[in-house]
Formats: C-alpha cells, sequence, structure tokens
C-alpha cells in the first residue's frame, strides 16, 4: 500500500522534475492511483522517482495515468435538464455567451454543450473553451470519436435531454441522432460532426497553477467532477478563480455531488446543483 | 458488547426489496450511522432515494464529496460514484474505472470503511449477481469488524453471498428477519 509518506516524497519528485504539483490532491485518491501506477509498471517506489527523474516522457505519462478522464455525454441528465429549462434561456436574449469546460476530457460534456445550444438556437453566440491538464483527453476531445457499444448509455441520455421534456411529457421532439453525430456499429464508432468539433477552443490549463488565461469572463463555467480529487485548500483556491472570472448573473457547475465549502461559498448562491455567482 | 460505529451494507439492484424491509424497520432514533452501498441497474439511476424514503423514518441521502458522516442517517453511494470513508469520518467520491463491472464498486467502499473503522464495523452482504464485496467483506473481518451474510437459500441470486462466504469466514449467515433483529439490538 503507498502510504501518505510515500505520496509525498513522489509529490517531491515530480515537483522538482516537472511544473506539475499534486501537493493538493486529495490524499487518498492520489495514493490510489499511485499503486495503480505501480502495479501496472511494474515498480516500487524508489523505481518510479528514479524513473521520473531522468525520463521526461515517462513523467508526462505518468500524470495522465494520474488523472481520472471517466466522462459521458450528457453525464447526469437531470443536470443537463435544468440548464435547458432553467438556465439558458437566461442567455438567449444576449449577443454572446462565454462558456468554460475546465477538466472538459475527452470532451464528451462540450459535445452535450454544443448540441444543446443548438437545439435552442443559441450555437452562434456561444463562444467555448475547454481545458484539461491531460493532453491526451484534448486530442481525444478534438478528435470527437467514441465508443459505440460500450457507451450505449449516450443515447438514452440523449434522449432524455434532447427528445423528451420532463416538464410535459406530451412534449416530444423526433431529433435524429444523424443531426449531430455518427454511428458506425462496424468501426464501433460514434463520430461527432465536423460543425461541432469546429467550435471550441482547446487549450492545456493546469488548475492548480494557472488562472483564467482566457482574456475574458465566463457566463457559464463547467468544472464537474474535477474538485473531488483536490483537498479543500485546493477547492477553495479554484472555486474563487472561477468566482472572479465570471461575469455578473453567471454560474459555476459541478458534478452532481460535490459542493462548495467554507468561506468560499458565501460568493454563490445554490439551486439546482448550480452555483450562481453573487452581486457584491 | 462491542460499541459499533457504523453499518456498511452491500447488495444489487435485486436485493431492493430486502433494503426497503430492513430500513422500515429501524427507528427513527436508530444510533448508529447505515452506509449502503448497492448495485443500481444502467436505466434506474434516479428516484432510488425517493423509492426508499417513502419506508424509511431515518432520512435518506446520497452525500457529497467530502461531506461528515452523521449517526442516525442512512446514506446511499451515489449512483456512478465510488463512494469512501476517509479517516475524520468524512466522505469522499470519486469516478474512478468499473471494479468487477460496478461503480459504485461494494470492494471499494468496504475496504475505507473497515481501515476507517477496524472492529468498530459491522458489513452486512445481500442478495446479489456478481461477486463485488466478497473481498470487501474479507477486509471487514481482517480488520476485525463483524459480518454478516444473507442467507444464500433466501437470495433469488447468491453469487453475491456465496462468494463472500468463500472468502472469508463470517460470523453470521441471518435470513433478512435476523437481519433486523440484530440490528435492532445494536441500537
Ligand atoms: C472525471 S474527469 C471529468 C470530465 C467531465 N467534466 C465530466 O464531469 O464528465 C476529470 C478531468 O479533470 C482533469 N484534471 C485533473 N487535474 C487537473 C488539473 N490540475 N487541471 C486541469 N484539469 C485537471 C483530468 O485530466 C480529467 O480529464
Amino acid at each position: 500500500m503507498v502510504t501518505n509518506e510515500d505520496a509525498a516524497r513522489l509529490i517531491t519528485a515530480i515537483k522538482t522534475s516537472s511544473t506539475y504539483d499534486f501537493t493538493d490532491y486529495s490524499d487518498k485518491s492520489f495514493c490510489r492511483r499511485i499503486e495503480k501506477i505501480l502495479l501496472d509498471n511494474n515498480m516500487d517506489l524508489n523505481q518510479l522517482i528514479h524513473k521520473i527523474g531522468k525520463d521526461k516522457d515517462f513523467l508526462e505519462q505518468m500524470v495522465k495515468d494520474i488523472t481520472v478522464n471517466t466522462t459521458e455525454l450528457f453525464r447526469n441528465p437531470e443536470m443537463w435538464q435544468t440548464l435547458r429549462y432553467h438556465i439558458l434561456p437566461k442567455f438567449k436574449k444576449n449577443r454572446s455567451i462565454f462558456i468554460w469546460h475546465a477538466g472538459c476530457s475527452s470532451g464528451q460534456e462540450i459535445y452535450s454543450m454544443l448540441i444543446l445550444l443548438n437545439e435552442l438556437g443559441m450555437f452562434d453566440q456561444a463562444k467555448v473553451f475547454a481545458t484539461d491538464i491531460n493532453t491526451d483527453m484534448l486530442e481525444a476531445a478534438k478528435a470527437g470519436q467514441y465508443k459505440y457499444r460500450f457507451n450505449l448509455g449516450y443515447l438514452d441520455n440523449f434522449d432524455k435531454v434532447i427528445k423528451e421534456n420532463p416538464f410535459n411529457f406530451e412534449d416530444k421532439v423526433d431529433v435524429p441522432y444523424e443531426k449531430y453525430f455518427d454511428i458506425d456499429k462496424v468501426k464501433d464508432t460514434i463520430q461527432m460532426k465536423p460543425f461541432l468539433r469546429e467550435k471550441a477552443v482547446f487549450r492545456k490549463h493546469d488548475l492548480v497553477k494557472d488562472g483564467n488565461v482566457f482574456y475574458s469572463k465566463f457566463d457559464l463555467i463547467f468544472c464537474r467532477n474535477v474538485i473531488i480529487y483536490f483537498n479543500n485548500k485546493l477547492q477553495s483556491r479554484v472555486i474563487d478563480m472561477f468566482n472572479s472570472s465570471l461575469n455578473r448573473d453567471g454560474y459555476l457547475i459541478l458534478g452532481s455531488h460535490e459542493s462548495i465549502l467554507g468561506a468560499s461559498a458565501n460568493n454563490f448562491e445554490r439551486s439546482k446543483g448550480f452555483y450562481k455567482k453573487k452581486q457584491m | 458488547m462491542n460499541d459499533y460505529k457504523a453499518i456498511m451494507i452491500g447488495g444489487s439492484a435485486g436485493s431492493f426489496q430486502v433494503v426497503s424491509r430492513i430500513i422500515a424497520a429501524l427507528p427513527a432514533n436508530y444510533p448508529l450511522p447505515i452506509l449502503m452501498c448497492l448495485h443500481r441497474l444502467k436505466h434506474i439511476r434516479s428516484g432510488f432515494v425517493e423509492a426508499l424514503s417513502i419506508k424509511s423514518k431515518l432520512p435518506i441521502i446520497e452525500p457529497h464529496d467530502k461531506e461528515p458522516l452523521k449517526a442516525g442517517r442512512i446514506y446511499l453511494a451515489p449512483a456512478n460514484y465510488h463512494m469512501y470513508i476517509e479517516l475524520g469520518n468524512r466522505f469522499s467520491l470519486s469516478t474512478e474505472d468499473v471494479v468487477n463491472h460496478s461503480r459504485p464498486s461494494i470492494d471499494l467502499s468496504f475496504f475505507s470503511a473497515s481501515y476507517n473503522f477496524k472492529k468498530k464495523l459491522v458489513g452486512i452482504i445481500l442478495s446479489g449477481a456478481n461477486k463485488d464485496g466478497a473481498l470487501g467483506l474479507k477486509s471487514v473481518t481482517d480488520n476485525g469488524g463483524l459480518t454478516i451474510v444473507q442467507d444464500p437459500k433466501e437470495c433469488q441470486v447468491p453469487t453475491m453471498t456465496t462468494a463472500s462466504m468463500n472468502a472469508t469466514k463470517v460470523d453470521y449467515v441471518f435470513s433478512t428477519k435476523q437481519i433486523i433483529d440484530f440490528l435492532l439490538k445494536l441500537a
């Protein structure tokens, strides 16, 4: 088992050889990831520390392996329904709407948003930025191609959010999947359409050390299922950075079982899992 | 008697009936926290809490990440997250890969709870179609906690209970009725 002392030694070694700093990641989850990396590489901790000191590519790969990248199209459909019926309509009349997906992983969250925006006739006014620490994930997000059979749940989620109206069961629209993605059952792929793939601006970004790098403020910031891997201190720092990057009346959207702890919570009004920036 | 600090229950979607019977039997002032890690059917992710709450006199909560654990509540691992108990009695959640095809994974919940509560944990495995939970229950035994499995004769799908009994020497094999009586006696 990897102890907290082991983790601390490794974190120091990573800091020495790179710009990454995992000091304020949540210890238990960090230790679990390292256990897995040791097992997969058949190494002990000393060997791992030795290797990252002299092999930069290996270190980069290890950082990618530390991150947890699981995601889905329309993950947590209730959130997307709230967004659709309660939040996005407020922005419809604005000339532009700035959106940041922080910790976008392989992009499913971005495509969910773009599809929804298109359905609401808000696609053109949206400016979408997407970031992650893991460049493999950014490449996957740009490619917009996902496994089909493994991800049949995506289609159920799509139906719930795009075809059905939870507030009026008679209100059903038939939106064909091909409007947004092509399914190839032989190749076992779901491929997002080019007009969606060309929309977002992608950029490598580390929430530990980078602030808002976009010279613009945002109306919606998504950061879902990212801060669960951070300790309270880093969570608060990141949340405060988001707070100062939000426009008046902007919203921060966290994962369905994440919340803002401590004093940072005072800057937001919470409703239905959405954090609205408070006017101060 | 050992003063237990928490009860953790693992089972699959098929154990819903048993779980509701157990929950319904607990009084509103039940003093121990109950932690439940149940596999859910893919398409029924929501509505689970609501369905269980109808029967329960205790609040049923899907905890948030880093939420402190409190007595007199029933906690249910949220769909699609692994649920851990950390030192200092806080929950932590993660979306790490599925284990034994499952997220939440019963093994992972049991590992962290048994590490945290050691001999003060009661671990219970109910009916289930998957061997997830067996190694978890073993970790309860290894940390000195008490283990119970639902009588396989009573289970529609006994894979989980049988695997648990093969993985570790369990303290009791109980019917649902006996599980309820036992939990009431702990109060
Ligand atoms: C579980 S995924 C969440 C994906 C998506 N937001 C969702 O909820 O479906 C977490 C992502 O956060 C990224 N991440 C972890 N640490 C980060 C950091 N310090 N800066 C930026 N992104 C980070 C990981 O690379 C991973 O892709």
